[in-house]
């Protein structure tokens, strides 16, 4: 049941309280943990870009990765699901132009994700299942310098805006810490700190909690909860998207269902089981 | 080994700018690769440790920095006194431990980025003259860097999930998989390396971004895309 161009208009959720007043985060906060998670909350204004799928194919090594997907993505967080294979991380890397369409046509808030990937790159940041295919200074404040040098941003910019986003995720104190010698969970939040430091309107997420222990993936929900940049996630971890503003299930290249998470998740189990 | 990690540090050799140690450090190689007396060569250590010592790290992460190229350069001499005499290898290994010591003293005094830097505005004469793309050749050196403890960790990880399976250290079982590794990693990091916007913007576009956000520039801003992806 593919819902085609069909745009959802819905008002933005409202800002979750700080997150070391919820419950859980106060039992899991362990000593090591700088408690200064709060600032994720900060009261920037949220934003989103409205990204237009018009029947978009992509073919990669002769098999069809995606099929006549039409869609305009403009909610604030957006789930995707499906089986292996079924081209949810194709269509997420087809935003930023890491993947050429084969047929129709991307833009983001009307820049072509081809003919302006530079530009829509600009304001659309990607955070990949494995951070240290990502980060690529051995030092973390030098990794975060990486992506807003590319940028165009002077010293002094670059500077600045390091130190807060890494303060933002509550890990002020990474800068200077060696990536080799950081966890799986902490390099998933240098490598989320690059894509912020950025200021992206958009965020997105190709399944971030796959290689994190519970603890970091309850972090993560509590940064992609609170955090005003647009989300788009694809993800195994239904639980994570249990209350985004929509939740999209592709299946062999294609939209089958396309909903409110509860409804969308259960059209999913249904197919996959 | 020679993980090329420097820190920042308040010692008079971290204080000295990165162009101005690798310069010294190219001085240094060319002047040992002349010298074949080996007493000369001998006189040249104590000064190398002594750089070594002036970098204000404790001894045992010295030693750890040396012990892989330290073994590399006993083989060295091994296969010049088994092929060649007992002079050339005593030569060779004498210049190369003086090198390695001075090099070390400069790793681990100069960040990663410090390096890049250097590196690409050492080679932007020859970028301004469409010879070489001087911020691909930083990024690469980079790279090297930032990597080779993970190959180190790919290593570990296919000889574990080998031992399980009841196979003994083979270094063609080896080579395979970690080939493959890397190979799929390499496209992985590409993509990555698109994602973040590299290559950065040519000097005569440069521009100090702004946006209504205090964000990203704004796209006005951006040059178009330079890239094809396939």
């Amino acid at each position: 049941m593919e819902r085609g161009c069909l745009t959802l208009v819905r008002p933005l959720p409202k800002q979750s309280p700080p997150l070391l007043t919820r419950g859980r985060r106060e039992v899991e906060m362990s000593p090591s943990e700088p408690p200064d998670d709060r600032r994720a909350t900060n009261d920037r204004p949220m934003v989103a870009q409205t990204i237009v799928f018009s029947e978009v194919d992509v073919v990669r090594e002769g098999r069809s990765a995606l099929e006549a997907v039409s869609l305009t993505l403009a909610e604030h967080r957006i789930g995707i699901v499906g089986l292996n294979g079924s081209g949810k991380s194709t269509l997420l890397k087809a935003i930023v132009g890491l993947v050429r369409p084969t047929g129709g046509r991307i833009t983001v808030d009307g820049r072509d994700a081809i003919a302006e990937a530079r530009a829509v790159r600009a304001t659309t940041g990607f955070l990949f299942q494995d951070p240290d295919n990502q980060i690529v200074f051995p030092i973390v404040a030098e990794d975060l310098a990486f992506g807003l040098k590319n940028h165009g941003f002077d010293r002094r910019e670059t500077a600045a805006r390091v130190a807060a986003a890494l303060d933002r995720l509550g890990i002020g104190g990474f800068a200077k810490r060696r990536i080799h010698e950081l966890s799986g969970g902490e390099k998933q939040l240098v490598a989320l700190a690059g894509v912020l430091a950025l200021g992206p309107k958009t965020v997105l997420f190709d399944e971030p909690t796959s290689q994190l222990d519970l603890r970091n993936r309850n972090r993560l929900e509590d940064v992609l909860r609170v955090m005003p940049e647009q989300a788009i996630v694809v993800a195994h971890d239904l639980e994570l998207l249990a209350d985004f503003d929509r939740v999209i299930v592709m299946e062999a290249g294609r939209v089958v269902a396309d909903d409110r998470p509860a409804r969308a998740l259960a059209v999913y189990r249904e197919r996959a089981a | 080994m020679i993980d090329g990690i420097g820190e920042t540090g308040t010692t008079l050799l971290h204080r000295l700018p990165a162009g101005g140690k690798l310069a010294g450090l190219a001085i240094v190689a060319t002047l040992l690769f002349f010298v074949s007396n080996p007493a000369l060569l001998a006189a040249a250590l104590p000064f190398g440790a002594a750089a070594m010592l002036a970098t204000g790290r404790p001894p045992a992460v010295l030693l750890h920095q040396i012990a892989v190229p330290a073994i590399t350069i006993a083989l060295v001499g091994l296969a010049d006194l088994l092929l060649v005499d007992a002079e050339t290898a005593l030569v060779v290994v004498l210049r190369l431990a003086a090198l390695l010591a001075f090099a070390v003293a400069v790793t681990l005094t100069t960040t990663s980025a410090e390096l890049a830097d250097t590196f690409e505005r050492a080679l932007a004469p020859f970028d301004r003259a469409g010879l070489v793309d001087a911020p691909r050749a930083a990024l690469t050196l980079t790279l090297a860097i930032r990597f080779v403890p993970l190959v180190g960790q790919e290593i570990a990880a296919i000889r574990e999930a080998q031992a399980v399976r009841g196979l003994a250290a083979n270094p063609v079982a080896l080579a395979v998989p970690l080939i493959v590794r890397i190979l799929v990693r390499a496209e992985r990091v590409a993509e990555a390396i698109d994602a973040r916007g590299f290559p950065p913007p040519r000097p005569d576009r440069s521009r100090s971004p702004t946006s209504p956000m205090g964000g990203a520039p704004s796209p006005s801003q951006m040059p178009g895309d330079l890239h094809d992806h396939p």
